[in-house]
């Protein structure tokens, strides 16, 4: 168990900036997932603190002792990667023990602390398997217990469930969440997926371009965004955003128009912003009072509906003139939750009401939230 | 059955065998026509059949001379010897100490091998593996080296190795290197290391960066990655390298015979221990043929184990670390 400290880290190649002066603390025995786009640094940002990459500035603290200039294997740190990567000239138990058998350990104590390991991810009775005869899920928790076996100060998961089927992936989710519990290990979690970072960790870093935009426990990600890039990237479906700009008296936009008070809301006339509202904080006027504090109604055009059981998706356009956007949810179109029973055709018009209290506001030019509410 | 049934009958039989009044060779082909696989079994044969007979016929051929008695080599047949005398493979031993020659080049061929691999290995991987400034030319540079004909560097060599080099003078003999195997593997090892690090750099490139970063987490260094991991896992590739390069250098003769002057105690090669069948009035034949085929046993029996090697590693995942 340690605390990790990132101070200033920054990693360049010949002609991109892959991490730029991150700055983290990493709190002992916290699960923290690093999730952001493919490419935005989060990978590279953990093969530094694995000591795979050497930054190329700044300094990482594992506990109270400086590793930055320390090779891996003296970092007490264990990982578990994305293609698994177990060593397939070994077997099951050659994999798991290898670290120990590096280290010396004495045969009584290998073989005991491999029979723990195997025990807790379930490997009982595979321990002359060749990876090559086992199925991905088993690969995986092969891959954890060679993680685990060694007992390591942090542990660095790179996005462990990527190669895993979506039925997998979501049984080893609560399985990491368990060992976790368990273990009582400070854990380092990359992915790309929010789903897997908002389920399963302490905090979230949401990083974004190798620059670190928030760190924050998920619900807080969630409902205060510090910027644009965050809001639209936590949470699933994805935040509605509309551009416009602050009048005298609220927001106005092509379509639509929110009124509120400037000065209270650390807005000025004619600021260019940007609101952002959850598709679950939208909904049809007859429904308005489970609002908590409704806008004024606006006009709008099912376009698609998606049923998905539970809820139905409503794609909205403000008028008929949109035309939907073939990628994403151009200007002009908004999402909505609709209970699945909602008597509503494709092609309807409808009016809806967005809910004051959960309506974002951004600053256009820097993207930075300046409140999220406008009650 | 009337008559008109019948010619029905021959209608059908004729229609059933088109090919009765074809050649031979239209049958053969028509038949290799509608089932392809077969043309493709019969010149897989033929080929095989050819390069057994051209490889093989000669040895056999070594073989019935060795067996020829020295007065009858002008009565060997095609197929049968011109006599029989198989003490020829004990007289090449008592002759000559060629069982010292065949000792010689072994010794020098496993001892360029070990080197080869160890440091085509070290090379491999920073070709294969890492990204630095430099590295394609460095690359050419070795592929550019192994261009050069060995002879273009004898003479330097020749001259470097027959000087008296004082510091050498407690381990070597006078402190020189000529007649030592030291002359023989140097120049050996590094003409035919070129070979070697680009099989195994291609070999080692394969290897997936996640293994070797995981056996770096898990506690190696670079260098133990290496060894460990990206080297067994090549099996086949430093099998293919090591058994090249042994063989090459066990067969090699033009530096071996001119770094040495010929006697088994100076370290000459197995080579020159053939060609001292050839005396001044007479060439014993037949001895020549017994040593050749003595002296491929040790190459023959490595390539097979060699072979076993990578078939298990292959299949089994045989290769522990």
């Amino acid at each position: 168990m340690a605390s990790v400290t990132l101070q200033d880290i920054t990693k360049e190649y010949e002609d991109v900036t892959a991490v730029d002066s991150m700055d983290l603390q990493i709190r002992d025995g916290e699960f923290i997932t690093f999730v952001g786009p493919s490419g935005c640094g989060k990978s590279t940002t953990m093969e530094t603190i694995a000591g795979l990459t050497l930054p190329t500035r700044g300094s990482i603290e594992i506990g109270d002792r400086s590793v930055t200039n320390l090779p891996p294997k003296d970092r007490g740190i264990s990982m578990v990667f994305q293609n698994i990567a177990l060593f397939p000239h070994m077997d099951v138990y050659e994999n798991v023990s290898f670290g120990l058998r590096l280290r010396k350990y004495d045969q009584e104590e290998i073989d005991r602390r491999v029979e723990q390991a195997a025990d807790v991810v379930q490997l009982e009775g595979m321990m002359d398997r060749m990876p090559k005869e086992m199925s991905g899920g088993q690969r995986q928790r092969v891959a954890i217990a060679r993680a685990i076996v060694r007992e390591p100060d942090v542990f660095l998961m790179d996005e462990p469930l990527a190669n895993l089927d979506a039925e997998l992936r979501v049984h080893m989710r609560t399985q990491l969440q368990r060992l976790h519990r368990e273990l009582d290990t400070t854990i380092i979690y990359v992915t790309h997926d929010q789903a897997q970072a908002m389920t399963m960790s302490d905090r979230i870093a949401v990083i974004n371009d190798g620059v670190l935009q928030q760190v924050a426990p998920p619900l807080e990600c969630y409902n205060e965004p510090t910027n644009r890039f965050v809001a639209g990237f936590i949470g699933s479906p994805a935040m509605n955003f509309l551009e416009g700009e602050v009048s005298d008296d609220g927001f106005e936009s092509q379509y639509a128009n929110i009124d509120f008070d400037p000065a209270t809301h650390g807005v000025t006339s004619r600021q260019e912003v940007t609101v952002g509202i959850r598709p679950e904080d939208i909904f049809l006027e007859q429904d308005s009072r489970k609002a908590t504090s409704p806008t004024k109604a606006f006009d709008a055009v099912a376009d698609v509906l998606e049923p998905m059981g539970k809820e139905m998706n409503a794609y909205l356009l403000f008028d008929r003139d949109v035309e939907a956007s073939a990628e994403g949810r151009g200007e002009g179109q908004l999402l909505m939750n609709l209970a699945p029973d909602t008597s509503i055709a494709e092609g309807d018009d409808v009016r809806i009401v967005m809910d004051r209290e959960n309506v974002h506001l951004f600053d256009r030019e820097s993207g930075n939230a300046i409140t999220h509410t406008l009650e | 059955m009337s008559q008109e049934d019948r010619s029905d009958l021959a209608a059908m039989e004729t229609t059933e065998e088109p090919d009765l009044d074809r050649g031979i060779v239209e049958a053969w082909a028509a038949k290799m026509i509608s089932n392809p696989d077969r043309a493709y079994r019969a010149t897989f044969y033929l080929a095989t059949i050819f390069f057994l007979v051209t490889t093989l016929f000669p040895f056999y051929w070594l073989f019935m001379v060795a067996l020829t008695p020295r007065g009858d080599l002008s009565s060997v047949g095609v197929l049968t010897p011109g006599g029989f005398n198989p003490g020829a493979f004990i007289e090449i031993f008592t002759r000559l100490p060629f069982h010292r020659y065949i000792f010689n080049s072994f010794l020098i061929a496993v001892v360029a091998t070990v080197i080869v691999l160890f440091v085509a290995s070290l090379a491999g991987y920073v070709f294969g593996r890492l990204r630095f400034r430099a590295k394609n030319v460095l690359l050419l540079g070795v592929l550019v080296t192994s261009f050069f004909p060995p002879a273009a560097f004898f003479v330097p060599l020749n001259r470097l190795f027959n000087r008296n080099v004082d510091i050498l003078r407690p381990l070597i003999q006078d402190g020189s290197l000529y007649n030592t195997p030291y002359a023989i593997f140097i120049p050996l090892s590094a003409l035919y290391l070129p070979l070697s690090i680009f099989i195994l750099m291609t070999f080692y490139s394969q290897i997936p960066d996640g293994l070797e970063d995981a056996a770096r987490v898990e506690g190696t260094t670079r260098l133990g990655a290496l060894f460990r991991i990206i080297v067994p896992l090549s099996a086949p590739g430093v099998a293919t390298a090591g058994v090249l390069t042994f063989i090459t250098v066990y067969n090699e003769y033009f530096f071996s015979s001119l770094m040495t002057d010929g006697r088994p105690q100076s370290w000459a090669p197995m080579l020159e221990g053939i060609l001292r069948f050839q005396g001044e009035f007479e060439v014993l034949f037949n001895l020549m043929a017994a040593a050749s085929i003595v002296a491929v046993l040790p190459a023959a029996i490595l390539v097979i184990v060699a072979q076993e090697k990578i078939v298990s590693g292959l299949t089994a995942g045989a290769v522990k670390e």
